[in-house]
């Protein structure tokens, strides 16, 4: 019964919403090509965007997002916010346009590429935004995360990924680092050491191994898994961060023998048996699933990953543990980590309804940590959340994955948000070759070096 | 010659053709047996995966009973895939699509086929060119015209496209079809004081339910399935079409495969249903039309 | 000899609404991808002509190129040379044999409704190696065959025979419903004369089923030859084109180069190699059919 009345309800609400779509008269479209052409620098978006402030015409903001999935806490986090927001504006109606990532990546691009993109969208920080940075399809936020002290609320640093030429473009969802989960039960079922160094991790692969045991789970078919894990070991044999920075500079080349080493080490552990049989057909969740019910000991991901690990089975009565990725051949700092700031909320330029737009975006990154945290999705977080973890109902595992944050001494980003999408995919598919085959690091290290010219 | 002039007495060949050895008919019978079930198993395969949890469809044990039944993963994907609104949106699209193309190519076919005209083989020729072209391809710069004659995010923005894509091979089929329809039928039709459009909607349309029906299922499972486009084309929560429901259980880092499961067998379910209908009507409308004709 | 007469105008309310619909948003934008298609461009900022540069690229200079055209092939292969004559085969069988077709043949097209999703995970579970619960490697070591067993999807060498295999289980039934009614729409007096004549069983399928089913073996050839070379989702779902590339065909290495990489103008280039491909193909099965039509007749 409950379940119809929803239903009538959504219905009335839809014909409300054709009713409020007619009054603003552009139909659901959220930007139409106008003032597609006019190439307005940012004081002047602003205020030409403020003549229109204190109108009470209906405004329809499309918001682009990838939070379709009601088990994701942003799910019930967007809606939250969202309605919030429309009750205090009721002028104002936000369409979400929920898509899975890929299709939301596909569908920009597309959309980019005809000037046609929405209200708020999501990109990813760094190399992955700037050729719609360079294509000035973004309008600058700096005002704007200004406003009722939002940017105080990021960790410092964070905002400079989604920042180019002195302009702040885009506001992350979260920010994370790598680490590895353990399988406590595993490890002491086959004897196995909680390893300090990389030499160490193969012993515990071999150990495991042994055992029958899946020693470390990944879902390499979607190739970044396997390449956010090399990098880290690129990250310890380079002795700290910067390297791709500096191949970027023309100050290292891939031949380099901190990036052999890397393959060397990397393939040292494939070849130890360390991933499970089939690896680059198990997708992202195939591959996590073999850690969170129980069959393998290791899973290395971003810290993201802790919300789901903590309400599986297997981390029952604490049996999940975590550890920093070690030393590799004694060079190297654990404390340095993979950094991968979150997917961020950029504004169009273009857009119809830029200063409510702004307003809605500030309203909503304010709320967003408040809501996330109670929500149980706070871990890993942009932003500073202030609230005790532990007394909210978060387990020992979550606290210890946020004390490693404390830890941080800067890191590396991922490849492809360090070097451009060609160079980016030749590298996740050079990386996903060894998961197959034996290669020789300096064959490796050329189809990089390759890469990287032809694409520069 | 003779395949078209007999179409007017056929019977069903099954009727009059029947081997007497059980011992051959056993065999065959017994592999029909087999590829029943290898083609019948993946839809029992998907009932028992949609009642599965995350954890059990995951472990890839293939013939595992749920452990407990998860029908909670249908209520997740009427209410969280938004079945409903979705079903309504896809079957308003494919609808329209299918009368357009069924009712557009059929025209154009029969004037192809039948009509008196220098340019009828090199229109079929046209049509012939555009037949394999891949719909990924053209995306772009038919997000480029939409935006221009504004009907983004309406389903007009679908409709024209798979209506354009889906003529090509339905011409192919109808104009195959209808250049074996005997001439004699026209030649009596104009002697009676028929025009074109009577011969056309009274006569030769009737005959050719067999091909129409051939084409609307082709049309039909490139239509219901089609996401790419749609999830382009279309923004508003309120348009979207049954393969953003399946969508909408993968997030970023987690995928509620119970709920996909539960969606698509909701999303099957009245196609297969509609399918096992029309099947029947298939061979009947065959015949029926093969006896009028 | 067509015998319709009629006025220009009539031809052109017949044609002209399919024919303009089909033209603009068909024809047109394949145009603009062959101009796209002497870009450099990311697809979303500033674009640079090229010229032909992409194409000599593509043809010389593409290491994953030219065997994402053979797998393309390959699969067109199989699909033309195994999957249409079994399926014919079990058409035959079914409208000799079986008395109420309809369950039948809508059973065995079942899987064509399925979505890809479903049918990619049902055979990734099935390909699984024996320790994941896969169930080819199980049987093989029950049966004592251990040395058989492979990792289906991830030997580089195997992966793109388990695709097709997975293909050309999907699209039986497809092709078995388009061949079977064609068989139902051979009028039975033929068969009976033939009887007199003593032709039946098989004999009678060689000299009157084949060669009158032609026109409708060719609805098929074109229609497995059109999937294959526009398959796409299925590899997506089964193994993305990995493991590096090893099971890419043109539409997924287009799809990578224009999406992923962000080299749009070259995607274009491989799209519109794509459309050449398929001209060329329509041409040669429609050649082909009108000699085997000629032969018959």
């Amino acid at each position: 019964m409950n379940f119809i009345n929803k239903k009538m309800l959504g219905t009335v609400m839809a014909g409300l919403l054709a009713v409020s779509l007619s009054a603003c008269g552009s139909s659901g479209n959220n930007n139409n090509g106008g003032n597609a052409s006019a190439p307005a620098s940012s004081p002047a978006a602003s205020s030409s965007a403020s003549k229109d402030t204190g109108s009470n015409e209906k405004v329809t903001i499309t918001f682009q997002n990838i939070y379709p999935d009601q088990t994701d806490p942003k799910y019930k986090m967007i809606r939250n916010v969202v309605a919030k927001y429309e009750s205090e504006h009721p002028n104002v109606k936000i369409e979400l346009d929920s898509l899975n990532t890929d299709q939301q990546k596909l569908k920009l691009k597309t959309q980019a590429a005809s000037k046609e993109v929405p209200d708020i969208t999501i990109v990813n920080p760094s190399a992955q935004m700037q050729p719609f940075v360079d294509a000035d399809l973004f309008a600058p936020l700096n005002e704007m995360v200004e406003k009722n002290g939002l940017k105080d609320t990021f960790q410092s640093g964070i905002l400079d990924y989604y920042t180019f030429d002195g302009n702040l473009y885009a506001l992350p969802d979260g920010n994370n680092i790598a680490l590895v989960y353990y399988n406590k039960s595993l490890f002491e079922q086959a004897g196995a050491k909680v390893p300090t160094t990389f030499e160490e991790m193969v012993e515990a692969v071999k150990t495991l191994k042994a055992k029958n045991i899946t020693p470390i789970a990944i879902g390499e078919k979607d190739s970044w898994t396997g390449s956010f894990l090399f990098m880290n070991v690129l990250l310890r044999t380079n002795g700290g961060p910067g390297f791709l920075k500096e191949v970027l500079d023309g100050k290292k080349t891939f031949d380099d023998p901190a990036f052999t080493e890397a393959v060397d080490a990397f393939q040292s552990l494939v070849q130890a048996g360390a991933f499970q049989e089939g690896a680059t057909s198990f997708d992202y969740n195939a591959g996590e699933n073999l850690f969170k019910t129980g069959k393998a000991a290791m899973y290395f991901m971003g810290s993201w990953a802790t919300g789901g690990i903590e309400t599986s089975d297997v981390s029952k009565d604490g049996n999940v543990g975590v550890f920093k990725f070690p030393t590799v051949g004694g060079k190297g700092d654990p404390n340095q980590f993979m950094l991968a700031p979150g997917s961020a909320f950029a504004v169009s330029k273009n857009s119809e309804h830029l200063e409510e737009t702004l307003d809605f975006l500030n309203y909503f990154m304010l709320n967003y940590p408040k809501e996330l945290f109670t929500l149980k999705g706070g871990v890993g977080l942009a932003q500073v959340v202030d609230g005790d973890f532990k007394a909210a109902g978060y387990s020992d595992m979550a606290v210890e994955v946020m004390n490693m944050f404390k830890d941080v001494k800067g890191g590396d980003l991922a490849f492809d948000n360090t070097m451009n999408p060609g160079t980016a995919q030749v590298h996740l598919s050079s990386i996903q070759n060894l998961f197959v085959t034996k290669k020789d690091a300096a064959e490796v290290a050329k189809e990089h070096q390759t890469a990287f010219e032809e694409n520069k | 010659m003779s395949q078209s002039v007999s179409i007017t007495v056929a019977k069903p060949v099954a009727e009059t053709r029947r081997s007497r050895f059980t011992f051959t008919k056993g065999i065959v019978f017994a592999f029909f047996g087999i590829l029943l079930v290898t083609q019948l198993y993946p839809l029992i395969w998907l009932l028992i995966y949609s009642l599965k949890t995350n954890e059990e469809i995951l472990s890839g044990n293939f013939f595992a009973l749920p452990s407990v039944w998860q029908w909670s993963n249908y209520s997740a994907a009427v209410e969280g895939g938004n079945y409903w609104k979705y079903l309504g949106n896809s079957v308003l699209v494919t609808s329209v699509t299918m009368v357009c193309v069924i009712l557009l190519a059929s025209l154009t076919a029969f004037a192809i086929t039948r009509f008196r005209w220098k340019y009828g083989q090199v229109v079929l020729l046209i049509f012939l060119l555009g037949m394999m072209i891949p719909m990924q391809g053209t995306l772009l710069p038919l997000m480029i015209m939409f935006k221009n004659i504004d009907i983004l995010n309406t389903h007009l923005s679908l409709i024209l496209p798979y209506i354009a894509f889906q003529t090509p091979i339905a011409v192919f089929i109808l104009s195959g079809f209808m250049k074996t329809i005997p001439q004699e039928i026209e030649e009596s039709a104009i002697m009676d004081g028929a025009g074109v459009f009577r011969i056309f909607g009274s006569i030769v349309l009737p005959v050719s339910i067999p091909p129409i029906m051939t084409v609307c299922i082709l049309a039909f499972i490139n239509i219901w399935n089609e996401y790419i486009m749609a999830a382009t084309f279309i923004s508003a929560e309120k348009l979207k079409t049954l393969p953003f429901g399946v969508y909408s259980f993968v997030s970023q880092y987690s995928v509620n495969y119970g709920a996909i499961g539960a969606f698509l067998v909701l999303g099957a379910l009245p196609v297969i249903l509609i399918y096992f209908l029309l099947a029947e009507k298939i061979t009947k409308g065959m015949v029926a039309g093969a006896v009028k004709g | 000899m067509n015998v319709l007469k009629v006025s220009r105008w009539t031809i052109a309310a017949f044609v002209l609404p399919c024919l303009l619909l089909y033209v603009i948003l068909v024809f047109v934008p394949i145009i603009v991808s062959f101009y796209n298609g002497m870009l450099d461009w990311n697809g979303i900022g500033t674009s640079k002509f090229v010229g032909l540069s992409n194409f000599d690229k593509m043809f010389t200079n593409d290491a994953y190129f030219w065997p994402s055209v053979r797998r393309t092939f390959l699969l067109a292969g199989f699909s033309m040379l195994v999957q249409l004559p079994i399926a014919l085969f079990v058409a035959i069988l079914i409208s000799r044999y079986v008395r109420k077709t309809g369950f039948l043949v809508s059973s065995y097209f079942l899987p064509v409704i399925l979505s890809v999703v479903v049918i990619g995970q049902l055979w990734k579970t099935i390909y699984n190696p024996a320790s994941m619960g896969g169930m080819i490697n199980q049987i093989l070591i029950k049966l004592g065959l251990d040395s058989w067993t492979h990792s289906w999807l991830t030997e580089p060498k195997v992966a793109i025979y388990s695709i097709i295999l997975v293909a050309l289980w999907q699209y039986l039934g497809y092709h078995i419903l388009i061949q079977f009614t064609g068989i139902q729409n051979i009028p039975a007096d033929i068969y009976e004369a033939a009887k007199i004549d003593g032709a039946e069983g098989f004999k009678a399928d060689r000299y009157i089923t084949l060669p009158l089913i032609v026109p409708i073996f060719k609805i098929s050839v074109v229609l497995s030859f059109i999937g294959s070379l526009q398959s796409f989702d299925l590899i997506m779902v089964m193994t993305g084109g990995g493991p590096a590339h090893a099971t890419d065909v043109i539409s997924s290495h287009m799809y990578n180069m224009s999406f992923l990489s962000m080299k749009y103008g070259y995607g274009s280039a491989i799209a519109c190699f794509l459309v050449v491909v398929c001209l060329a193909a329509t041409l040669f099965i429609n050649l082909l059919f009108n000699r085997l039509d000629k032969r018959f007749s």
